[in-house]
């Protein structure tokens, strides 16, 4: 175990981390680079950019409360330390989504409010399920559902997100090219240092299988708002601007309706979700669609 | 902060707070100082050999600073969650990560000094007012009590720490000095901010200041005991043993605590 954890030293997170992806950036993304000015000057597309950047933001606040959360509650001092990184990196990406939203013309003093109308009410209620987890300093159902769970859905929609705005809007797309890099580790974390934890504890499979269940299913229902509520597809077909064909899963997403790509998001982190809960002995549990 | 931005000096108060506690403010600190360094110290410092009662000595004192900077791991990241914004959550981030830095940088040094199981050593030889005061600093957290928390974290434990590592860095073997250093360079900017924000709660609400009055006078003794040991462990006289005691006192009085 010791070897494997040298491998999520601070010395290593610097060295790759501060030191390496993020050299040279500020808030993430190249110095100079700005939201594209559809994004300012269309109300729809405004609009839409802000609440899914919200969602964004949400998402964070709760990994950082849970990273930050989980180190009190850990068995060794070395997932301490990795954890300390994780709490720093989730920070950050607090940090840089929250400065795109300022970017995106948002008053500091109106952060709270805006967060507070636009956050999806099913995001929040899988926010609570994993920081009650948390709050209890349960580390194998926390790390589960903060490593596995949460961070191998922001991995696959960073990633969908990225592949959506390479072309269109490279300041977003650096953004989150960064946190892409981090959450891969996060998500490596979880898988190696939980898998020999849950041999140990095989009492707490149960309850570890029904918080993955939860989760995932107020994730589809997140999901499902966010792709069957949005105007922007329709807005951009209004204004006569070609969508971007970039390629995610071997589809074209210039191409794909709302409720293809929600399908194709939802059964790509799904098929993440098993392939990895495999892997540290937990059995998959589907959930049920919104 | 931009290139090519204002000093930061010259920044509104609370755009002045918005910077300094970001994590863009932190990463451009530390790149400064921790640029080429390989576990806290430069590649090129050389190891000077210890006598074997003097690496001994040094060992219990790392062993000591542990539980200093575990204590400060454990508060810091138990502050987060009751922070009373973001921008005080995101500064406490960076504050979690350099103490897990510290951890990591004085359990290494314990290896360079031949010590197989750096955890178990730290159980066996660490200070029991330190353990003591690291008990009541996770009380005061798991309490929810801010000011106090942050005055137990930020002021008293990172003020005693900056004391010891100044110190202790003037006289020790090229290695630790230069890791001490660089650690006390981190401290510098937690105080900052222990000062910053206590210093604007105490002014909106001095009815504040006796409670914390309370909290030091139970926690100076603690402190006071560690130092003891620590100074005893590190062989210094009683006259530098006295200094340091009141190097403690005067630091945590600079920034309004007096006795």
């Amino acid at each position: 175990m010791a070897d494997f954890l040298s491998a999520y030293s601070i010395q290593t997170w610097l060295e790759s981390c501060p030191q390496g992806y993020l050299e040279g950036t500020l808030y993430g993304h190249a110095p100079g680079e700005e939201e594209i000015p559809l994004l300012r000057e269309n109300s729809v597309l405004h609009e839409d950019a802000i609440r899914t950047t919200v969602q964004l933001v949400v998402g964070e606040r709760c990994a950082l409360a849970a990273s930050s959360g989980l180190i009190n509650a850990a068995p060794d001092e070395a997932s301490r330390r990795f954890l300390a990184t994780q709490t720093l990196d989730e920070a950050r990406h607090v940090e840089i989504f929250t400065q795109r939203l300022y970017d995106l013309g948002i008053q500091k003093a109106d952060l709270e409010s805006t967060i507070k109308h636009h956050a999806n009410p099913n995001l929040v209620k899988f926010a609570e399920i994993l920081l009650e987890k948390v709050d209890r300093k349960q580390f194998v159902a926390g790390v589960v559902g903060q490593n596995i769970v949460l961070e191998g859905m922001a991995f696959t929609v960073f990633e969908m997100m990225h592949a959506l705005n390479a072309e269109t809007n490279p300041k977003f797309a650096h953004t989150l090219s960064g946190t892409i890099a981090d959450e891969r580790r996060h998500v490596g974390f979880g898988e190696n240092r939980i898998g020999s934890l849950i041999k140990e504890h095989p009492e707490e499979r149960p309850a570890i299988e029904r918080m993955q269940r939860d989760m995932s299913y107020f994730m589809l229902a997140t999901f499902a708002d966010a792709f069957r509520d949005t105007r922007a597809f329709d807005e951009l077909t209004r204004i006569g601007q070609e969508r971007s064909h970039s390629r995610y899963q071997g589809a074209d997403l210039g191409v794909l309706e709302p409720e293809e790509m929600e399908s194709l998001l939802a059964d790509t982190v799904l098929k993440e979700f098993k392939l990895r809960l495999g892997r540290i002995g937990i059995e998959y549990q589907t959930p049920p669609r919104p | 902060m931009p290139a090519g931005s204002p000093d930061i000096h010259d920044l509104e108060p609370q755009a002045f707070l918005e910077e300094v506690h970001s994590f863009e403010f932190w990463f451009q600190a530390v790149e400064g100082y921790l640029s080429g360094t390989t576990w806290g110290h430069r590649p090129d410092v050389s190891e000077q050999p210890l006598p074997d009662d003097e690496r001994e000595r040094l060992i219990t004192v790392f062993c000591n600073y542990c539980v200093g900077e575990t204590a400060a791991l454990e508060g810091a990241s138990g502050l987060i969650a009751i922070a009373p914004n973001h921008l005080a959550k995101v500064f406490l981030s960076t504050q979690v990560a350099d103490e897990g830095r510290h951890l990591e940088v004085f359990y290494r040094r314990m290896r360079d000094l031949r010590v197989v199981d750096p955890e178990l050593e730290v159980e066996r030889r660490a200070s029991r007012s330190l353990q003591l005061f690291r008990r009541r600093l996770l009380e005061l957290v798991a309490g929810r009590d801010w000011e106090a928390a942050i005055f137990a974290q930020n002021v008293i434990l990172e003020s005693l720490e900056f004391a010891v590592f100044h110190d202790h860095a003037r006289t020790a073997d090229p290695v630790t000095g230069d890791v001490l250093r660089r650690v006390i360079k981190d401290e510098r900017r937690h105080i900052g901010f222990g000062e910053n924000e206590l210093g604007r709660r105490l002014a909106n609400a001095p009815h504040i200041r006796a409670r914390i009055g309370q909290i030091k006078k139970e926690l100076d003794r603690l402190v006071l005991d560690a130092l003891e040991e620590t100074a005893r462990h590190l062989a210094l006289a009683r006259s530098d043993q006295d200094r340091l005691g009141r190097a403690y006192l005067e630091s945590v009085e600079r920034l309004g605590f007096g006795p």
